[in-house]
């Protein structure tokens, strides 16, 4: 026997099997936590990349380690925070007209054929249209920047918030609302024991797409007129040469898209009914 | 014979559903006893549903009215409520919180919490309480759905073939349980099933209805002690006796039916 053999050595098929061993949410964490490595590997590698090419050498601040002291810097002067609220209540503004629309009109959609059957085109036609396309109508129906851009979000959430509640409405089993009347229910509590928790989660799965969609509309809105936000800090960053402040806010509208999500993803979780 | 006191007047109801032309219910007059249960058979179609979402107030006849304890139905209420075929849970509650509903929407649910846990535990269901409703078997459920029609104390049970789901076993245990309920606590029940032994099984009477229109054609007495034994001789022909005469009435009518056509 040669030394080699009596070292012990790990496979990589044993690691492997060792790996499947593990409790399941151990084993997901690792992978979510691999994942986040291998970007920021090929982010450095991109880095090392563009700094070594002298075409693209004065890119350089792109790179991982100049784009997280921007980052810091940012978070130290606490100037990341104004942009930041700029946004989100943008956000929140063009989501919560894409709610009060879109929830009801759903409602109708998924209740009425007939309001399904006529609906069903336009708002086909309506929901490919790029919300940014909206633009020049927006820009000369609002009086200010920030309502415009609002009324972009809105129009952005609206879709996926009509067509999720519609789904949720048409998968609601008649015979909950008669069992409900049957025991003596009248419209609110139909609507409050019944409809809501009904369709609850197809209501946030919705508005999950909607932010999703909304999130990524806003940097380009903000592109335009506003002086506040993380587009218009971009579009900033982009005009004084500061690409680690740039590629900084770009880490930022990922983390707060990410977050965002996961609050979506909680509350789909949390109103869910179906048990897997 | 006592007369017995009856709870629910059905008085010459007709019914014919929009843009049809010929009636599904034509002059049904009945009158069921109180804390009884009559059992309502026919052929599927026959209109044993329509008729029993009359007396449940879901469904406003065309003509004629139903009359439960000297009030006229016209809207559905807690005091007269269905038990449907399907147990039609509410996936997003627990077995406590679907049985507890009817009170929830009354506003008593506080004061009658104790009723709840009372009931889930007479339909079998204690140790199940906290769980969702997904999680139980559709034997289970419909004791869930049982558990909840009975929590708002209803005057009259309606049951539109409750137990035709289930397997054989459960079956014929929940058409004891509920007899027994029926006669232990007073309440009147009609319930609509298409098994002749079934039937015979639970009801203090049978009513047979036949279709094209849905009538009522015959009526007959169960005169046997609770809990039925099902092997007995006096059973077995009273299932005899019932399907012949529901064979004899539905054959008559067709014949009728056909001679008319011609
Ligand atoms: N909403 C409705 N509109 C029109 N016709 C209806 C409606 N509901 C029931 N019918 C018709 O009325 C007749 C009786 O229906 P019903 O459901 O009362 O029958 P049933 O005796 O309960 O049958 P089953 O034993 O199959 O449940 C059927 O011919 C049915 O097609
Ligand atoms: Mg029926």
């Amino acid at each position: 026997m040669s030394d080699s053999q009596i070292k012990p050595q790990l496979s990589f098929g044993q690691a492997l099997a060792g790996f499947k061993n593990l409790p399941n949410w151990l084993q997901s964490m690792i992978n979510a936590t691999s994942g986040m490595l291998i970007l920021l590997l090929v982010w450095w590698i991109g880095g090392i990349l563009i700094s070594a090419n002298p075409d693209t050498e004065a890119f350089a601040a792109f790179a991982p380690e100049a784009t997280f002291s921007a980052l810091w810097y940012l978070i130290e002067t606490g100037s990341i925070w104004e942009t930041i609220y700029s946004s989100l209540s943008r956000i929140i503004s063009g989501l919560f007209w894409g709610v009060v629309i879109g929830v009801p009109t759903g409602v109708l959609v998924g209740y009425f054929l007939m309001f399904r059957q006529i609906a069903n085109m336009p708002f086909q036609f309506l929901r490919m249209i790029s919300p940014l396309a909206w633009m020049p109508i927006a820009v000369l129906a609002f009086e200010t920047w920030d309502s415009a851009i609002v009324f972009l979000l809105a129009m952005a959430t609206i879709w996926p918030i009509v067509f999720g509640t519609a789904h949720g409405v048409q998968r609601i089993d008649p015979n909950w609302f008669q069992v409900a009347r049957n025991l003596g229910a009248d419209g609110y509590q139909m609507l409050r024991r019944v409809i809501m928790p009904a369709i609850a989660q197809d209501v946030f799965a919705g508005i999950r797409l909607a932010i999703g969609v909304a999130w990524v509309v806003l940097v380009p809105a903000e592109y335009l007129g506003v002086t506040s936000g993380l587009g218009y800090a971009i579009n900033d960053a982009r005009d004084t040469l500061e690409y680690d402040t740039l590629a900084a806010v770009v880490v930022v509208i990922g983390v707060i898209g990410y977050l965002l999500d996961f609050i979506a993803v909680t509350l789909i979780k949390r109103y869910s009914w179906h048990v897997e | 014979m006592t007369t017995k006191a009856s709870s629910v007047w059905i008085s010459d109801l007709s019914h014919t559903f929009k843009k049809q032309t010929k009636p599904t219910l034509k002059n049904i007059n009945l009158t069921i006893p109180k804390g009884q249960l009559t059992a309502l058979i026919g052929r599927s179609g026959c209109g044993k549903s329509t008729l029993l979402q009359m007396l449940a107030g879901l469904l406003i006849p065309s003509d004629g009215a139903v009359r439960i304890n000297a009030h006229t139905v016209t809207k559905p209420s807690a005091k007269w409520n269905m038990m449907f075929q399907k147990p039609s849970l509410y996936p997003w509650m627990t077995v406590r919180e679907n049985a507890a509903l009817g009170l929830v929407f009354s506003g008593t649910y506080k004061a009658k919490q104790d009723r709840v846990e009372t009931l889930l535990e007479m339909v079998g269901l204690a140790e199940h309480k906290d769980k969702n409703v997904q999680q139980l078997s559709g034997g289970q459920q419909q004791r869930v759905a049982l558990a909840r029609s009975l929590a708002t104390e209803p005057e009259i049970l309606l049951l539109d073939e409750p137990f035709s789901a289930l397997d054989a076993f459960t079956r014929t245990q929940l058409q004891n349980e509920v007899a027994e309920i029926c006669h232990n606590q007073g309440i009147t029940m009609v319930m609509v099933t298409h098994d002749i032994d079934e039937a015979v099984a639970m009801a203090d009477k049978v009513v047979i209805m036949s279709q094209n229109p849905g009538e009522i054609v015959g009526e007959m007495e169960v005169n046997l002690t609770y809990p039925r034994d099902r092997s007995v001789d006096e059973f077995i022909s009273l299932k005899e006796k019932l399907f012949n005469e529901f064979e004899k009435i539905d054959i008559a009518k067709q014949n009728s039916i056909n001679e008319d056509n011609l």
